[in-house]
């Protein structure tokens, strides 16, 4: 116990200078969260600027904007990395940690948004009277509980295990992943239905609601774990592949785009149909009567999302580094301005009895929230430093075995990869490589492009599948038919490396355990794996002869 | 009213009372909200104590003697309330009876009626005018609709509360109880006609202008973070009286009765003129009707 | 409904109706001086009751004799030629205002007080309304509401 808390200390008060001063603003911020919130329970939520006509405003809105955060932390990195057990556990704890931090922020925001915040009980099933099941709010309190519970338990098991040098068990991880997913959803759309179920916010009232909720939490909550994870890239030995940031940020193009596309249906329904629901929404985007407070906000977030939505879908900018954290934060933004002042606001301006007023938080809204923001900076980085120190083994029980990757997963990729590796260009002549293939008795060989990063393969199958008779696509077969003979010139394929290679690359690193390269070769019935560093640079390869081998060197 | 039956080896009241019990003990029984009970569970003996204790601390805290009452509702009594859109004239005189009466905060005003001014021949709410104030009303081409608690027969204010602590009475009246309300202000933001109010400081109430005559589901002195709302006058209405707005109305514009009774004015009215209830569409069914005895007004 | 018009209107129940304001006028009773007059049938204006303009009630079709009882003068007088008191005298405004009389009879027309099950506090016509320019003059009307941000917490802490 002592060592424990000895551990603990070290992980939450001892680091570098820059840890210093890290924590330093985050309580600095907390501070003056803490600071205002007791200025507000004095005098009450006068302090705000919320009133009569909107009643709810920026901590609902900042609410709003972390339930998102929370529910897609877990749902856009996890299944991603769903076969892949070994990378996993640590995504998981890094996305579950979001999500635990996320929802804290989220409560907290509604707490301090409560009139009579020491009431908050009588929402507790059994203690207080929740109003189920009527009350989309008390559900929502009952989900969001049940999200932080189920995270919390995965990752303290993860932890718990581990601090005692043993392994967690997948039987129990998966399942509780498998859970979350779903559960996310669920957070996010009860959130949604909050809003949704009022008759009386036009604004709100639209079926679109949810789906565009979840759209839009596709979009912040990954961009935020993007950020983080190339931080913890750097400043841990937490490993990810560029290839996963990229494949993240594709996806979050693509729930980006219908997001907006979601967004363009809305507007187009209120604006052609042109009946009083219009009104919140021409608020908001162009103002009503000379009230305009909210036009620069929401355009600011139309411009950041659609810029990032384009860094994202294009291949270049989403695979450089620049662009692509310049994306992150556009998103981040952007998604921050549009669910949180952007949804809240305008289902009370004008408010139902046609009143406008122009709310915007005051000095103490604003401090309050930054105090929040302040304390779930610091417990996102004590939990991640303590989830590190507990994974490293500086945190671990006196008596715990010391943990090995061998003990723990069998022989990896790189003690069983065969080392020389020769590539190929994109512009290696099929020619060359046929050569290349007999002259070293290979069956394949990696394609690189320019940065050396792995692209394609060329196996032999592949050049044997050219000489075959290829089904002309659909076009040309449409040209041979319209268009004279002249133009009808038959491809030439298989010129060059290009032409016939196999992508994308089928590669895993070198601390993937020799199981899951089993599991790998025998799902994707390939004669080989790639193994690329963190930069994608292949390192080894892993054939069907060396598994072969490494099972043979067990089993003897 | 609703009971909530919660049977088991312990009962969730007694359950609360020993986690109560603990915290406040904890707490230095500092922080009242930690426990207490909720009006609807309470027995008639728990409720007298209940009453007897806020008797006690209003003296207490204001100097006057104040008498909360728990008036049950009556047999066979549905209120209904209707308004004459072609007499009022907007000037107001319901506004303040009703402050006058129900004992809201003056200072962060609290108003439990809004008259809307509109523009004869048009309806938008979004065009409406709240603060007009001319030397004297009614004034050429307006018309005025004061909009208070509509007591909805299917209320989204009641549906989203997410505590149970508002609900609707026998009689038809949506009643809050301040003492378990948690201030999260979800009822503000569906109701559709903007009828609940929220007490955003302490509220402003000089003892001089109390009304010492309150009920505990209406207008006894309210404090700090609660929602609060118009009850056609609980305590009035439960002793057969008349609400205090309709009794102010110098045009005679409000009406008040029991629906359930086929001879009372509120019946006579929907029998005998065209009503219609403020946005009907919603199908939160108001048992507050506007109606036009006039063609010429 | 013709029938409810000319019901007596103490038929309905647990009603009571406030004395007409008239009572309380230095100028009633009206006998005191019109007993020793000789009735004017003349229309003209008014030497003593120079506040009087019945112009604003149904424009030029009445003279005071139309309601006033040229012989017995503290009552009113219908168009049967019966005598009423000025406590009936929403009985002589019903001859002409017949559906209002009704509503008001029902209680719809009218300003009530008191209880809505029980005893009902009725005003008469003259109670709200000058019988000799029946229509309401314009008030005043209350303060209007304080706009929200007239609340602001900046706002209450410089006031104070």
């Amino acid at each position: 116990m002592r060592e424990f808390i000895r551990g603990m200390f070290n992980v939450m008060f001892r680091g570098g200078r820059w840890f210093y001063l890290w924590m330093g603003l985050l309580t600095l911020l907390l501070a003056l969260g803490v600071v205002g919130y007791i200025i507000q329970m004095r005098y009450g939520l006068v302090i705000t600027n919320m009133r009569e006509q909107v009643s709810w405003g920026f901590y609902i809105s900042n609410f709003t904007f972390l339930v998102g955060v929370a529910a897609a932390a877990v749902l856009l990195v996890i299944p991603a990395y769903l076969y892949h057990f070994k990378a996993i556990k640590k995504i998981v704890v890094f996305g579950e940690l979001l999500a635990i931090t996320a929802v804290v922020m989220a409560m907290l925001f509604v707490f301090v948004d409560l009139g009579r915040p020491f009431r908050l009980w009588h929402i507790f099933p059994l203690w207080g009277s929740p109003n189920f099941p009527r009350s989309i709010l008390a559900w929502d309190f009952l989900v969001l509980s049940g999200y932080l519970f189920l995270n919390l338990f995965a990752v303290v098991y993860i932890g718990y295990t581990r601090y005692m040098g043993k392994h967690p068990d997948r039987r129990i991880i998966i399942p509780l992943v498998m859970l979350s997913i779903p559960w996310a959803v669920a957070v996010h759309t009860v959130t949604a239905f909050v809003y949704n179920g009022m008759g009386a916010r036009p604004f709100w009232n639209a079926s679109i609601l949810a789906p565009r909720f979840l759209a839009s939490a596709f979009c912040s909550g990954p961009a935020l774990m993007l950020i983080i994870f190339q931080v913890l890239r750097k400043v841990t030995e937490f490993e990810i592949q560029d290839k996963a940031i990229f494949k993240i940020a594709e996806m979050i193009a693509y729930a980006m785009g219908i997001n907006l596309f979601l967004m363009l249906a809305e507007i187009y329904k209120e604006y052609y149909t042109a009946t009083e629901h219009l009104t919140p929404m021409k608020y908001l985007y162009f103002g009503l009567d000379g009230h305009g407070r909210l036009v620069p906000w929401i355009w600011t977030a139309m411009v950041f999302n659609t810029a990032g939505f384009f860094l994202f879908l294009i291949p270049k900018t989403r695979k450089n580094f620049l662009t692509l954290n310049l994306g992150c934060l556009l998103i981040f933004l952007g998604v921050w301005i549009e669910k949180g002042i952007g949804l809240i606001l305008p289902g009370f301006i004008p408010d139902t009895l046609g009143e406008v007023y122009e709310y915007m938080p005051s000095g103490y809204e604003v401090m309050v929230s930054l105090g929040i923001l302040g304390a779930g900076g610091i417990l996102y980085t004590l939990l991640v430093r303590t989830a590190i120190a507990i994974d490293t083994g500086r945190l671990r029980h006196p008596e715990a075995p010391a943990l090995t990757h061998e003990e723990e997963e069998g022989p990896l990729a790189r003690d069983i990869m065969t080392k020389r590796v020769i590539s190929v260009t994109p512009e290696t002549p099929v020619e060359e490589i046929g050569r290349l293939l007999v002259a070293n008795r290979i069956s394949g060989v990696p394609v690189v492009d320019s940065d050396g990063r792995v692209i394609g393969v060329v196996s032999e199958s592949d050049i044997i599948f050219r000489e075959v008779y290829e089904e002309p696509h659909l076009f040309e077969r449409v040209a041979s038919i319209v268009l004279p003979p002249e133009y009808r010139a038959m491809k030439k394929t298989g010129a060059y490396a290009r032409d016939i290679m196999t992508t994308p690359p089928i590669t895993a690193v070198e601390t993937t355990p020799l199981r899951e390269l089993v599991s790998i070769i025998t799902e994707k019935k390939i004669k080989r794996i790639i193994i690329v560093n963190e930069r994608e640079e292949p390192v080894g390869v892993v054939s069907r002869i060396d598994i072969v081998k490494a099972l043979e060197n067990i089993s003897l | 009213m609703e009971k909530d039956q919660s049977r088991g080896l312990i009962s969730r009241r007694d359950f609360l009372r020993m986690t109560a019990l603990g915290i406040a003990a904890l707490s230095g029984g500092g922080c009242g909200d930690l426990w207490r009970d909720r009006f609807q569970e309470m027995s008639p003996e728990e409720i007298q104590d209940l009453l007897k204790r806020w008797e006690e601390r209003y003296k207490k805290r204001y100097g006057v003697d104040i008498r909360v009452k728990a008036t049950g509702p009556m047999e066979g009594v549905l209120f209904g309330y209707a308004l004459d859109l072609s007499r009022c004239i907007g000037c107001r005189r319901c506004v303040y009876a009703c402050v006058r009466e129900n004992n809201p905060s003056r200072d962060v005003q609290i108003q439990w009626i809004r008259v809307l001014r509109l523009k004869k021949g048009e309806f938008r709410l979004e065009d409406s005018e709240h603060y007009y104030n001319p030397e004297s009303v009614p004034e050429e081409g307006y018309f005025y609709m004061p909009v208070q608690c509509q007591q909805c027969e299917r209320p989204p204010c009641v549906k989203v509360c997410p505590v149970k602590a508002t609900w609707k009475e026998p009689d038809g009246i949506i009643v809050v109880d301040y003492d378990w309300c948690i201030g999260c202000r979800t009822c503000m933001a569906a109701c559709p006609y903007r009828a609940r109010k929220f007490n955003w400081r302490e509220p402003a109430l000089p003892k001089e202008e109390i009304n010492p005559d309150t009920h505990y589901l209406g207008n006894r002195p309210r404090v700090k973070g609660v929602v609060e709302k118009c009850t056609f006058c609980i305590q009035r209405t439960r002793e057969g009286r008349y609400p205090a707005c309709v009794e102010a109305c110098p045009v005679g514009a409000r009406k008040f009765g029991n629906l359930l009774d086929p001879g009372s004015e509120i019946r006579y009215i929907l029998e005998n003129f065209r009503v219609f209830r403020l946005k009907e569409e919603l199908n939160t069914e108001p048992k507050f009707f506007y109606f036009f005895s006039l063609g010429w007004a | 409904m013709l029938l409810l018009l000319f019901l007596p209107f103490n038929a309905v129940a647990g009603v009571v109706t406030e004395p007409p304001p008239i009572f309380r006028s230095e100028n009633y009773p009206c006998s005191t001086c019109h007993e020793a007059m000789s009735p004017n049938i003349e229309r003209r204006p008014l030497q003593y009751h120079q506040e009087i303009d019945i112009s604003a009630h149904a424009e030029d079709l009445f003279w005071c004799l139309n309601c006033h009882d040229m012989e017995e003068r503290d009552k009113l007088r219908l168009i049967n030629g019966e005598k009423v008191g000025f406590e009936e005298v929403y009985r002589l405004c019903g001859q002409c205002h017949g559906s209002i009389y009704k509503d008001w009879t029902a209680g719809t027309h009218g300003k009530r007080m008191g209880y809505w099950n029980g005893r009902k506090r009725y005003l008469l016509c003259t109670h709200c309304h000058n019988p000799h320019r029946p229509r309401f003059m314009p008030i005043t009307p209350e303060p209007p509401p304080l706009r929200p941000e007239e609340t602001l917490w900046k706002k209450i802490r410089a006031e104070g």
